[in-house]
């Protein structure tokens, strides 16, 4: 218990930059310490504080689709545990998206709570995602799982230390349910380190400025966010807007497009985002479930009305999220829901597209929208053990009313890095034969969308392939008149009699042999306004830095170049833009 | 007589400090700095002070600069026009970087444009695979032929980086031989000689910077050695590089972004060189101006070094002076969020307008306002009487600006500025130490720069540091920096083995073709053998870890007998940077570095007679000042430091002003004035 006091604005910004600074403490101490590559390289992991009540006080920015396990964490841990037997010390762990407050299997979460006085006055918790959970497949989440059960192992909260002491039959559990087993111990006790750092951390500003101040200053942290998201939402005028958006398939259904739906009602100072309309659940594991379609709806959010907020929860006080129950976006057990970033990646451009016809300059087009993965796993024949290597790979970012878009970049709710292709090499019995740049997959504009990659990896020994994505069939849309961006595809054996192009983005259990090459090939993204308004040398440019072709460059842009001579017909072009008009 | 001389050049000012020899004494003299050829303002310089003070150039025995040109050429963009030649695959290697977004919220994010476009990229048909074996050989008439074309485009500056080159660089290496045959005037960098090591982004981007640089530098250190000889100077000049060691001006031809983040590595040599002399070994630089603040951690008296920095956005994975910069100082802007909350920085009034007390047309309430308001500058007039304060503007603007709308009164509004702005320092300077397993309370903060010393102790109280450490003469701290550094060269090798009995051979084998090269090196700069050192350093991880910890080996060979012992110093240093070890664990060497030091010279500063503890005779005023620790204003005795003597002790509160900053002791504290002058202000709990 605390007494809640008025604390001064100065204090609370000094407050707010202790808060910070543990939060990001914590976020360098799990990347640096971690064992996998993943955590480590990738920096596919996040953390925070948490007031007793489990609200986001401080968040470090990694990824904010973490948000959605942050969310419900803290939630999941009071439901199921008396507050009374919680002893300091003692540390949780879960996974569950259904029960854990997960968002799907191989996010594993750590959450402590933080004592003073021999009370929980708040929580720490971090997110990483583990390289492999179990399951049917190698990396745990292959984009055509059909049940929860088939991708992994599930962990509702549970105890993984009492007292500071490490709970040896849970970790056993975990170990002998994973692939790679040794991974995963180096990994968690990293996630533990991080947050018995951040506990401390917490405690020591307490004693130094006071229970009352820091707790109080916790809850008007909150209220600042939710009074800075308000004051953005004011300076939006009121009204309905709808979306739709269609993900490819849910990757069972091959060919069958599944709708995203949204009602977004903007109303004073607050916004109602109803999914109402959305396809029901699907047999495929794209599932939203409600937590991790609150931390996309809230990313989005963010991003549009203001990204100078706070990172803390104070600001989801003014946003509500509605989705019927056994939806894509509200799914009940056991929906799959292991390749669900693909969906949210959908959700969060459906919200944008909403928002697009609001405050067309506060958003982009449609992005490549997917976190294209690849897994490939096998028995390592030179090193004689198993690998699992998993690889996200980025996209086109839409472009702007003002500016280009983003090429090859994560879009929305991720932002994890490469791997570099040395180190990876160095481990793995697999080598990249390209990694370049897609020419012509960014949306003609008069701002260009961003362009995709492709990256072909060459197969030096019988190896499995399964993969997840998206936008392979539904093109990243244009804005104000811009055209669509590329789809993207995966390719086995590209420009070879053997081609054979992957029916869908979701696949599993694809044999590789030896002397293969996996074409990965993401999607670009949308352009913004009239092609045929953009700047003549900026067609140019991208004709000589082979971003957009000769071809293209006269039928999408109307501009006629000499690739050679690097000139530009001025008068053909004059003709062409004239003929279209205005 | 010998004399030694530093010059330091900025952006705006050159700084020439002259050393004399024999009795320590130190001339300065600042003149404009000349952007199009720094070295005329340099040698403008050096003869305008030679004349001054009648000293012959042939009495000149060591000149040293630390030069900005790498630096300005990168962030302005006005490098060479350079191609970059790679493997087959991955000319966009450099555009796609690490795929990742610079904020994760911002819907207007931009990407950096690559310094060298893609049409400037070549590939050639090669590959070389992870173990170093040839995946696919070298086909020398493609690479002939696409050498006459780049030389047909007017290129400048070749950057060739191919894959794994830096455990097999025959192709890299190949490739320059044709290039040098066929351009001989080109400037050519290949990346196993730039930068050999795992990571082909990294080492793309910090060879083609390389390149980018190379013609402008070299040509620029070719005239700095010209003038240097033309003023018939007999010595060998040598240029500070980023990680605070020279080079003689033919390495810096070769390996010009070695200079890329040199600016204030010779400041944090200063600092150290300071602290050495009076007995401090562990120290926390404070370096606060008027727009942003330099922290850096030195352990040891040797500063702490980082191959994480980068340049306009693109990494540099060369040895740098770990410094980090914060948006902040004394001419950020305090201003009220549209949550209500206050926030300072990272706008800055700059010099123009400026803090609103500065009449220079500023109406927007700075830090620099708030310690007019608050007293702790001088509210009447600074810079030795030259410029008036008007601190009825000051507190005018921060009552509208921020106490109004928070309803508080400007007396409060004023603490919270400089109470905001130093939580944003305590957060620079805890990434620096905390976050990196330092104990602050460690440490003694040293604070230069226009506003460091009037903060620098209330940011020392908030992290439990309990000494501050205030140089005397802070304007030559880099030129200092400059004259004591020795001559140094860092080398690398990457060879991923285990750490473990069978591989010794192989790692002693490693070591000695990096001390090899250092030595010979070594020798190629005239070194003494009794002047030389090399320095053993191994980059380790545990086995299945993908991220590396340098660590120091202090054994010439690694054998059966000590590899314990250098594993033990691994575990430790896991430990202390990540709170836990592994000692049962693998261990495995990734990059071998050696680093090679030759000690070129150094000065003798000044030491002061000691005489009585009262500075009353340094009092020249006195005034109101607000104190946190009292909550309120008190009488203030106002002490001019150019008056005080070693051994002089001011107790607080007490404001010390002197021409270009102000020193602010809190009541309980005290200042003692050491045999150098420089001002030593602590507390007792």
């Amino acid at each position: 218990m605390y007494n809640r006091i008025k604390v001064d604005p100065i204090t609370v910004e000094v407050l707010s930059n202790a808060f910070m600074s543990i939060a990001e403490e914590m976020g360098g101490i799990l990347v640096r310490t971690a064992y996998s590559t993943n955590i480590k390289e990738r920096k596919d992991c996040s953390c925070a504080i948490f007031n007793a009540k489990g609200e986001t006080i401080a968040q470090a920015e990694h990824i904010p689709v973490h948000l959605g396990s942050m969310l419900g964490i803290v939630k999941e841990i009071t439901k199921k545990y008396d507050i009374s037997e919680i002893r300091p010390g003692d540390m949780f762990v879960a996974n569950d998206p259904y029960n854990g407050g997960g968002t799907h299997l191989p996010d594993i979460t750590l959450a402590a709570p933080i004592f003073h006085d021999g009370e929980i006055v708040a929580y720490v918790a971090n997110i990483a995602h583990h390289s492999d959970v179990g399951g049917r497949v190698p990396g745990s989440m292959s984009g055509d799982s059909t049940s929860i059960f088939q991708e992994g192992l599930r962990i509702p909260p549970t105890y993984i230390m009492r007292e500071g002491k490490l709970i040896g039959d849970i970790m056993d559990i975990i170990k002998l349910n994973c692939r790679t087993a040794f991974e995963r111990t180096g990994d968690i006790m990293a996630q533990v380190a991080a947050n018995t750092i951040g506990a401390e951390r917490t405690v020591d500003i307490i004693n130094k400025y006071g229970r009352d101040v820091v707790l109080s200053g916790m809850e008007e942290l909150l209220d600042y966010g939710e009074r800075k998201m308000r004051a953005g939402i004011r300076a939006i005028p009121n009204g309905l807007y709808e979306f739709e958006d269609y993900m490819d398939d849910d990757g069972i259904d091959i060919g069958r497009h599944v709708p995203i739906h949204l009602k977004l009602t903007v109303r004073d100072d607050s916004v109602y985002l109803d999914f109402t309309g959305t396809a029901p659940q699907v047999k495929g594991a794209v599932n939203v479930v409600e937590n991790a379609l609150k931390a996309t709806v809230f990313y989005s959010m963010k991003a549009i009305v203001d990204p100078h907020l706070p990172p803390n929860g104070g600001f989801y006080r003014a946003i509500e999220v509605y989705a019927p129950a056994g939806t894509l976006v509200n799914p009940k057990v056991p929906g799959a829901c292991g390749a669900r970033t693909d969906a949210c990646q959908r959700v969060a451009d459906v919200v944008f597209g909403a928002m697009a016809q609001i405050v067309p300059r506060q958003v982009m087009a449609g992005c490549n929208s997917a976190v294209t993965t690849v897994v490939f796993s096998g028995n390592d024949v030179k090193n004689d053990r198993f690998f699992v290597y998993p690889e996200s790979l980025g996209g086109g970012f839409g472009a702007r009313y003002n500016k280009d878009g983003l090429d090859g970049v994560h879009v929305h709710i991720t932002n994890s890095s490469n791997l570099p292709i040395e180190c990876m090499e160095a481990e793995y019995p697999i080598m990249v034969d390209r990694y370049e740049i897609r020419n012509d997959s960014g949306g003609a504009g008069e701002f260009r969308g961003g362009l995709g990659y492709r990256r072909d990896y060459r197969i030096l020994q019988d190896t499995v392939f399964g993969s997840h994505g998206d936008r392979q069939k539904v093109a990243p849309w244009g804005l104000e008149g811009g055209k669509d961006g590329a789809t993207g595809r995966f390719v086995i054996n590209p420009d070879t009699p053997a081609e054979r192009v992957l029916p869908s983005a979701k696949s599993s259990e694809i044999q590789l042999k030896e002397g293969d090459i996996m074409s990965a090939q993401t999607p670009g993204s949308g352009g913004y306004g009239d092609p045929f308004r953009r700047r003549i040398e900026a067609v140019l440019d991208d004709v000589i830095n082979e971003k957009v072709s000769v071809e293209n460059a006269r039928k999408l842009y109307g501009v006629v170049v000499d690739k050679a001579r690097r000139t530009v017909d001025e008068e053909a072009t004059k003709a062409l833009r004239e003929k279209a008009g205005p | 007589m010998s004399y030694k001389i530093g010059v330091d050049v900025g952006g705006t000012f050159t700084d020439v400090c002259m050393f004399d020899q024999d009795t320590g004494e130190v001339f300065v003299y600042k003149l404009p700095s000349t952007p199009a050829d720094p070295s005329e303002a340099i040698g403008k310089g050096v003869r305008d002070i030679l004349d001054l003070y009648d000293v012959s150039p042939a009495a000149v025995s060591a000149m040293v600069h630390g030069t900005t040109v790498a630096t300005n050429a990168t962030l302005e963009r006005k490098g060479a026009k350079t191609a970059i030649i790679t493997t087959k695959g991955f000319r966009d290697l450099i555009e796609l970087a690490r795929q990742t977004r610079a904020s994760l919220y911002d819907v207007q994010v931009e990407k950096p444009v690559p310094i060298i476009y893609r049409n400037m990229r070549r590939e050639v048909d090669e590959r070389i695979m992870a173990d170093g074996s040839i995946f696919r050989e070298l086909d020398t008439a493609e690479v002939e032929k696409l050498v006459d074309e780049l030389k047909a485009e007017n290129v400048e500056a070749y950057a060739v980086c191919l894959l794994h080159s830096y455990i097999n660089p025959v192709h890299e290496k190949k490739i320059k031989e044709i290039i040098l045959a066929k351009d001989p005037g080109a400037y050519v960098s290949i990346s196993s000689e730039v930068l050999p090591e795992i990571r082909e982004y990294e080492r793309m981007t910090t060879t083609a910077l390389n390149s980018y640089i190379g013609p402008k530098v070299g040509i620029y250190a070719r005239l700095f050695k010209q003038r240097v000889k033309d003023m018939g100077m007999e010595l060998t000049p040598y240029i500070n590089q980023s990680n605070g060691g020279l080079m003689s001006i033919e390495t810096t031809f070769d390996n010009p972004i070695r200079t890329a983040l040199s600016g204030p590595a010779a400041g944090v040599s200063g600092a150290n060189y300071i602290a050495k002399l009076i007995g401090i070994k562990n120290l926390i630089t404070f370096d606060m101006g008027g727009t942003s603040t330099d922290v850096s951690l030195i352990e040891n008296n040797t500063p702490r070094l980082t191959t994480a920095k980068a340049i306009a956005e693109f990494p540099v994975k060369v040895p740098m002076t770990d410094v980090t910069a914060v948006g902040a100082g004394g001419g950020s802007i305090a201003w009220i969020d549209n949550g209500g909350m206050m926030k300072v920085g990272p706008e800055s009034a700059g010099a123009v307008p400026g803090p609103v007390s500065y009449m220079r047309g500023g109406t927007l309430p700075t830090v620099t306002d708030a310690n007019v308001v608050l007293h702790r500058l001088n509210p009447e007039v600074i810079l030795g009487g030259r410029m008036k304060i008007d601190e009825e503007g000051a507190r005018k603007a921060i009552e509208e600006k921020l106490a109004k709308p928070l309803g508080m009164s400007v007396l409060d509004a004023a603490r919270g500025i400089v109470t905001v702005v130093n939580s944003n320092m305590a957060r620079a300077i805890r990434v620096v130490s905390v976050e990196r397993g330092y104990d602050p309370r460690e440490f003694v903060l040293m604070a230069f720069g226009g506003a460091g010393a009037l903060h620098a102790v209330n940011v020392a109280k908030d992290m439990g540091v309990h000494k501050v450490l205030i140089p005397s003469n802070p304007g030559i701290l880099c030129a200092v920096g400059l004259l004591v550094s020795d001559i140094r060269s860092d080398y690398v090798k990457t060879s991923i083995s285990n750490f473990v009995s069978e591989n010794i051979d192989r790692m002693n084998a490693n070591f000695k073709e990096l001390t090899d090269k250092g030595d010979a090196w070594l020798n190629e700069e005239k070194i003494p053998a009794d002047r030389k050192v090399i320095i053993r350093h191994a980059d380790m991880r545990y086995y299945g870890q993908n991220f590396e910890l340098s660590v120091n080996i202090p054994y010439e060979t690694i054998t059966e007998d000590n590899l314990e012992e250098i594993a033990k110093l691994f575990h430790q240093a896991h430990k202390r940077e990540y709170g836990y070890c592994n000692e049962g664990a693998l261990v495995q060497i990734v990059n071998y570095r050696a680093t090679a030091i030759g000690r070129v010279q150094t000065i003798e500063l000044v030491e002061h007679q000691r005489e009585g503890e009262d500075p009353s005779a340094a009092v020249k005023g006195k005034r109101d000042v607000y104190f946190e620790e009292v909550k309120g204003f008190t009488p203030t005795e106002i002490y001019d430091r150019d008056l005080l003597k070693a051994g002089n002790v001011v107790t607080g509160p007490a404001i010390i002003e002197e021409m270009s900053s102000t020193i602010v002791v809190p009541p309980g504290h005290t200042a003692v004035v050491d045999n150098y002058l420089n001002l030593m202000i602590s507390y007792e709990d």
